[in-house]
């Protein structure tokens, strides 16, 4: 049987031996996995050794996109990459805004691509259909991200889908990450690197073969509710103009007018979010660059910076190499702190470093993505650093979660005090410290509490659930009023539906879905009847699959690290007192969360009765 | 079958292939940007957008684009 939605075939292309074939998609799985993040998932669960280091041959990737991915329901285009990461050495998921890449790869057939292996030499691969080639590199290797993309759409044409990296992911920084069509990220924990280790440059994309639904007439009431809600949504100007901004009040809006250039939008997305960015004046005038979003193109300024054209064109430096900002100056900083209290000798480092010098960071990027001097060691990011310097270093160090640094946090370069789920889950991600809505209620807001249960339902959470997040519901409100341990939960679930269907969770595009619409969408689009109950579940199934695709490992509660700097002055507060948030508090918050998961609140692994229950045994 | 002429904005036209989509899906019953009768072509610095020589002037387009890049003139097509 076809099942809509789906292309049906999977592509396995072995970069060791050159040889490339598919195979059908196993609808059992689909059914089972929902899709894109799900079935990627158990994908590389099935075939990954466990133990395998993330740089080595026998680390594959799989890539993949959700049966909504190519059709036109609002912003569904999302790709995913699951693979073992180098930054916190666990099976981590990737995610992009797919631009046109998941649509393009779906219409060439495929709904999920396997890279095992390592090429001897650098070699892109262009999947055009049918026709799947390894094709030289030759000099696009040791080019920039930008460079890459423009040569290989002057060869291919547009649209052609783009995942490439740049030279920090040639040289496998740790934080160098895979850019699709050079605005949208994937990887920070290192996705580039482990692309690098593979000698693979980039991946393109192109097809013709169309994506049906399984029952059309079904499939267009869906979609034009959803529509329709969108054009009649007060605020969709504000948003299409403003993406991420809008959420951010102290965002100085004038600066953002005077240099953007061109709205783009991933396929299918009505409320695009990302742009052209163009500096108009000044000696850095005629800088052009992609943006997932201006608010990380004015971040250099948190260090320093002063003119946002110099931290503009800081930014475009960092993404041409492909690597992550936040860990890049991070590490930075913290060698700058390193060489002023005597732990590194100035001699070593050569250049010094100022945060604030578009001047300096530039000659830095540059020995931290060729690994040039005391730059190699930076590549290697904060453990390299630990591991060199050890307990005279660890003091001067910022907060630290698995290796990377959680870049929310009454410190952090995205100031942000209050203990939400996004807070939480920075210790939670097997990624590493990353932030995201997942269309949680405490996302960059203080909310209050009884406009909770109506976010809660949309994501799906059953009301025994939303009694147990909000036990003092209409009570007068104290510190146990907002359980985040267990909100965190539905978050993640919500996500997890969210991305194996293949649907964008940035806040403007989550909060016109729900479970109920999500799973009409899914039954109507695949043919698959599955309830809201159903697809929830499936989606909780697909999230401790990541819990034990880790646990095999050998990561546990050990490794849901909060950091002690979260504790100390200035500390993150309650989301509803205010008050500061202990360690004592923040392990209860955890303990929450594996007790609402059906995880052992000692070691934070899955118990054998849950696991059965989701039919993962 | 109502025929418009359609005026296109190419400066606020953002690449996210809606109108590919809908028209593909209508014509053909797939989803398929190569076989749409409308061509969006968006980089940095230029957007370009033409129609096929079987598009029939339908609007549909129109109707999904969500960034005023298309438009439906008011008098319809001869
Ligand atoms: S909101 Fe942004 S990331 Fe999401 S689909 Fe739209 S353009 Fe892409
Ligand atoms: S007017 Fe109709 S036929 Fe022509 S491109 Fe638009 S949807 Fe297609
Ligand atoms: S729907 Fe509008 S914005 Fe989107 S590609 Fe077509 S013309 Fe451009």
């Amino acid at each position: 049987m076809k099942l809509g939605g789906f292309a049906g075939r999977i592509l396995i292309v072995n970069l060791s031996t050159g040889e490339t074939r598919y195979e059908p998609l196993d609808y059992g799985l689909a059914e089972k996995f929902l899709g894109g993040l799900g079935v990627s998932l158990k994908l590389y669960y099935d075939i990954v050794k466990p133990g395998v280091p993330p740089l080595s041959p026998e680390n594959p990737v799989v890539l993949g996109t959700g049966p909504l991915v190519g059709t036109d329901l609002p912003a569904t285009s999302r790709v995913y990459a699951i693979t073992k990461l180098p930054q916190s050495k666990a099976v981590a998921w990737c995610g992009g805004g797919g631009m046109n890449f998941g649509c393009m790869l779906k219409n060439a057939g495929y709904d999920n691509v396997i890279i095992e292996g390592r090429s001897e030499k650098p070699v892109i691969l262009k999947i055009f259909d049918d026709e799947v080639e390894i094709l030289d590199a030759g000099d696009f290797w040791g080019k920039g991200v930008k460079d890459t993309c423009s040569r290989l759409w002057d060869t291919y044409g547009r649209p052609t889908g783009i995942i490439t990296i740049g030279q920090a992911g040639e040289n496998k920084v740790i934080f160098s990450m895979a850019y699709i069509e050079g605005a949208a990220t994937m990887g920070r924990g290192g996705l580039g690197a482990v692309l690098g280790s593979k000698n693979l440059k980039a991946i393109i994309v192109k097809g013709s073969k169309g994506i049906q639904v399984a029952d059309r007439k079904r499939y267009r009431s869906v979609r034009d509710r959803l529509l329709k809600t969108m054009r009649e949504y007060p605020y969709l100007k504000e948003w299409q103009e403003l993406g991420l901004m809008k959420s951010l009040p102290f965002f100085p809006m004038d600066l953002y007018k005077k240099v953007k250039k061109r709205r783009l939008a991933c396929v299918s997305c009505p409320i695009g979010d990302k742009d052209v960015i163009e500096i108009k004046d000044g000696p850095l005038k005629g800088t052009v660059i992609r943006s997932t979003s201006m608010i990380n193109l004015i971040t250099p300024m948190v260090y320093g910076l002063k003119d946002y054209r110099e931290a503009i064109k800081c930014v475009s430096i960092l993404d041409d190499f492909g690597m992550d900002m936040f860990e890049f100056f991070g590490v930075l900083s913290f060698t700058k702190d390193l060489i002023e209290q005597g732990v590194i000798a100035p001699e070593q480092a050569q250049d010094k470093i100022k945060v604030d010098s578009l001047e300096s960071v530039e000659i830095w990027a540059k020995k931290v993505c060729f690994r040039q001097g005391l730059g190699d060691l930076l590549a290697g990011g904060f453990n390299a650093i630990l591991d060199t310097f050890g307990d005279m270093a660890r003091p001067h160090a910022p907060y630290i979660i698995r290796g990377m640094l959680p870049y929310t946090g009454p410190r952090g370069p995205l100031p942000w005090e209050l203990f939400g789920t996004m807070e939480l889950g920075q210790s939670l991600d097997p990624r590493g410290p990353h932030v995201g809505a997942s269309g949680s209620p405490t996302y960059f807001a203080r909310r209050p509490l009884d406009q909770f249960p109506r976010h809660l339902r949309r994501m799906g959470a059953p009301e025994e659930a939303i009694e147990r997040i909000l036990p003092s519901l209409g009570s007068p409100e104290d510190e146990e009023s907002l359980k985040v341990g267990r909100l965190l939960t539905y978050s993640h679930n919500w996500f997890s539906a969210l991305g194996s269907l293949g649907i964008c969770a940035r806040a403007q595009i989550n909060r016109f879905y729900n479970a109920e619409t999500c799973s009409e969408a899914y039954s109507s689009v695949t043919g698959i009847e599955t309830t809201k109950e159903e697809l929830m579940m499936k989606a909780e199934r697909v999230w401790n699959l990541l819990r034990i695709a880790n646990v095999r490992e050998g990561f546990a509660r050990k490794d849901d690290t909060l950091p002690d700097k979260w504790f100390e002055a200035p500390p993150f507060k309650n989301y509803v007192t205010m008050k500061p948030i202990t360690r004592q508090d923040a392990e209860r918050m955890l303990e929450d969360y594996y007790d609402e998961r059906g995880w052992d609140k000692r070691t934070g692994i899955p118990t054998k009765e849950k696991l059965a229950k989701l039919g993962l045994e | 079958m109502k025929r418009f002429l359609i005026e296109v904005r190419p400066e606020l036209c953002t690449g996210c292939l809606r109108c590919e989509l809908a028209c593909s899906e209508v014509y053909t019953g797939a989803f398929n940007p190569s076989a749409a009768r409308i061509k969006v072509q968006v980089s940095d610095n230029e957007c370009s957008i033409s129609f096929t020589e079987d598009c029939t002037y339908c609007g549909i387009c129109v109707d999904h684009c969500f960034y005023d890049a298309l438009k439906k003139r008011l008098e319809e097509k001869a």
